[in-house]
């Protein structure tokens, strides 16, 4: 299920910038080294001030030492004043929210497995590159954010099939469309061949670290 | 004329294999009916449906005599008023274990998908729902149910804690913790449940115990977008457990040895069931219906409320007649019955194939039948069960079978 009333806030491919003050489910993409990927329910765009996230998460991969890890942190308040920085932000309708939410209350699967803090389950790298998709495999994770090509995958769980892909369900998907346009879509559940896909990483969220 | 005698010669057949159209004369709360009631009962459906429109809480009194239709009336009910969860009670299976056994009643009507809606929304306004960074539910269980408990330790004052707390502790585990939702489940059900099943679950108690299955009862009905309707058939076998005992009686033995001299057992049991009825009043949404065989019972029972809740005397509105058969009621009815016989037996062909409409029978039987019954339903449905029985045993021919009720009413 797709939806036009989601609304881009900002898009750097295709130089939208909305002012003012959003509240709701917005999901801003970053241009960084870590791929990063801020969840928060507000944020604010002025031309002169730039981009303010106040109570948001980020997560992505950084480099500690000689490995890279998967992390998540609470974002207090944050200015980006280089609009460089952000390659997107968008916020999510009610309408699909709510299906969103329906997915995630769903009595299906009760036993899901979930992660006390946030940890990699994929990552594309040629020095630094982890799978533990294998050690996964016919397992039901919770939580897991996805980055595929120029798109993201929130999803509400993921299962490792027998052909160690990762099937998401009751996902919400970001991307470009053919004509490079951001949209948001609601799928039940999305299958992606790793091996035709450009999967860039998969994490799991931490429940402590959602709490905190 | 052939095709005709054919046709009427193929439906004699079949009835005489055993195949009585009329079958049961008494209707209950357990068997669907599949009829819907006759053209001259409409405008009470009509008024039944209006007042349930425009009113929250009432206690409607229906009232009609013996064999009238008073059970088939909650089947037309239930089908006319498909958006109402309508559940039916009768004060005889009800007596012992009140509130459970209407709230076991209360969820088999409802169903599980409404029951889970109800319960995810409840957790909705506890909180339980609240998002971080505006995509993910982190649930903390503890704060949701203090959340709860402050709400409903306000709305539902008169109810003590432990009650409150078990309703709580039920509900959010239901819908906040997977590990566990199945025996929540069983526990919302009201299955019985051992102390280790409960102690898993935090819970002093099932819902066959005290006031719990009450609580429920009050939160599912309160917070249902449907609206309930609670049909209790037959309300003045309350009124006659509390009818003084004919004092001429001798009695073996005199319960004045147990209960004290002014009350009878009768009595005790009557008054516990009646200050029952009078909690459920108190459910916001929940409209009751009963039906009563006379308009005397309705002033006895206006003169008990007046005693107890005078406040809930103005819940009870002006009484609905549910009157016997016109004439014309007896053929539509006739008609209508054959033809969903017709229907069973798959020879709907017959519903166009005689030249007497109303064969085997025919119209003076019928009318004879009505005069004879002065339009009692249940009184019609037994001769017609009577006749179509003397012609499946066929002691007689079936023409001196007809003429003999055509007279016998003369």
């Amino acid at each position: 299920m797709s939806d036009s009333d989601n609304s881009i806030l900002f898009d750097s491919l295709k130089g939208i910038q909305l002012e003012g003050v959003f509240e709701g489910s917005i999901i801003t993409r970053c241009r960084d080294d870590n791929d990063s990927i801020i969840f928060s329910d507000n944020l604010k765009i002025s031309s002169s001030e730039g981009i303010f996230i106040t109570e948001g998460f980020r997560v992505g991969f950084e480099l500690n030492y000689n490995k890279k890890i998967a992390f998540s942190r609470k974002i207090e308040a944050q200015w980006y004043e280089d609009f460089e920085s952000i390659e997107y932000s968008i916020l999510i309708s009610e309408d699909i929210m709510q299906i969103y939410d329906d997915g995630q209350f769903s009595d299906a699967f009760p036993y899901t497995l979930n992660k006390l803090n946030t940890a990699a389950l994929f990552l594309e790298d040629y020095q630094y590159g982890i799978n533990h998709l294998e050690f996964f495999k016919g397992e039901m994770l919770r939580n897991p954010v996805a980055v595929v090509c120029d798109g993201v995958i929130v999803a509400d769980r993921v299962v490792i099939d027998e052909r160690i892909d990762p099937v998401f369900y009751d996902c919400l998907i970001v991307g470009r469309d053919e004509k490079e346009d951001l949209s948001v879509s609601f799928e039940p559940y999305m299958n992606i061949k790793k091996s035709l896909t450009d999967v860039k990483y998969i994490l799991i969220l931490g429940i402590e670290e959602l709490k905190l | 004329m052939i095709l005709h005698e054919n046709s009427e010669a193929r439906l004699l057949n079949i009835i005489k294999w055993g195949n009585n159209p009329f079958k049961k004369f008494v209707s209950t709360s357990e068997i669907k009916e599949e009829l819907d009631l006759e053209k001259s009962r409409d405008n009470l459906i009509k008024n039944i449906k209006s007042i349930v429109k425009q009113n929250n809480n009432f206690i409607l009194p229906i009232i009609g005599s013996v064999g009238s239709g008073k059970t088939h009336l909650f089947w037309a009910l239930k089908n006319n008023l498909y958006y109402y969860n309508t559940f039916y009670i009768s004060l005889e299976s009800v007596y012992k274990k009140f509130f459970y056994n209407i709230y076991s009643e209360f969820i088999e009507n409802l169903g599980m998908g409404p029951l889970k809606f109800v319960i995810n929304q409840l957790c909705e306004n506890w909180g339980a729902l609240e998002k971080r960074y505006g995509f993910f539910h982190v649930v903390d269980i503890e704060k949701v149910k203090q959340t709860a408990f402050e709400q409903l330790s306000t709305k539902y004052y008169e109810i003590d804690h432990e009650t409150i707390i078990d309703a709580i502790n039920g509900i959010t585990i239901h819908q906040l913790d997977p590990y566990k939702k199945i025996e929540a489940e069983r526990w919302l059900l009201g299955k019985l449940m051992d102390v280790k099943e409960l102690s898993t679950l935090n819970l002093s108690y099932d819902l066959h115990k005290g006031k719990n299955a009450y609580i429920l009862l009050r939160l599912l009905i309160e917070n249902s977008k449907l609206g309930t309707i609670l049909f209790i058939d037959d309300f003045e076998k309350i009124i006659k457990i509390m009818k003084p005992e004919d004092d001429g009686l001798e009695e073996v033995f005199d319960p004045s040895w147990l209960y004290g001299s002014k009350l009878s057992p009768n009595d005790i049991a009557s008054e516990k069931v009646f200050t029952k009825i009078i909690q459920l009043q108190k459910i916001e949404g929940l409209r009751v219906i009963i039906t009563l065989k006379s308009i005397e019972s309705l002033e006895q029972i206006k003169k008990k409320y007046q005693n107890l809740d005078s406040e809930l005397l103005s819940m009870i509105k002006e009484p609905l007649f549910l009157n016997n058969f016109s004439e014309d009621d007896i053929f539509e009815f006739y008609k209508n019955t054959m033809n969903s016989f017709y229907d069973s037996i798959e020879c709907n062909e017959f519903t166009q194939a005689f030249e007497n409409p109303y064969y085997p029978l025919n119209k003076l039987t019928l009318k004879s039948i009505f005069e004879h019954t002065e339009g009692n339903p249940r009184a019609i449905i037994k001769i017609l069960i009577k006749i179509f029985n003397e012609l499946i045993d066929d002691e007689e021919n079936f023409d001196s079978i007809l003429k003999k009720y055509e007279n016998r009413v003369k």
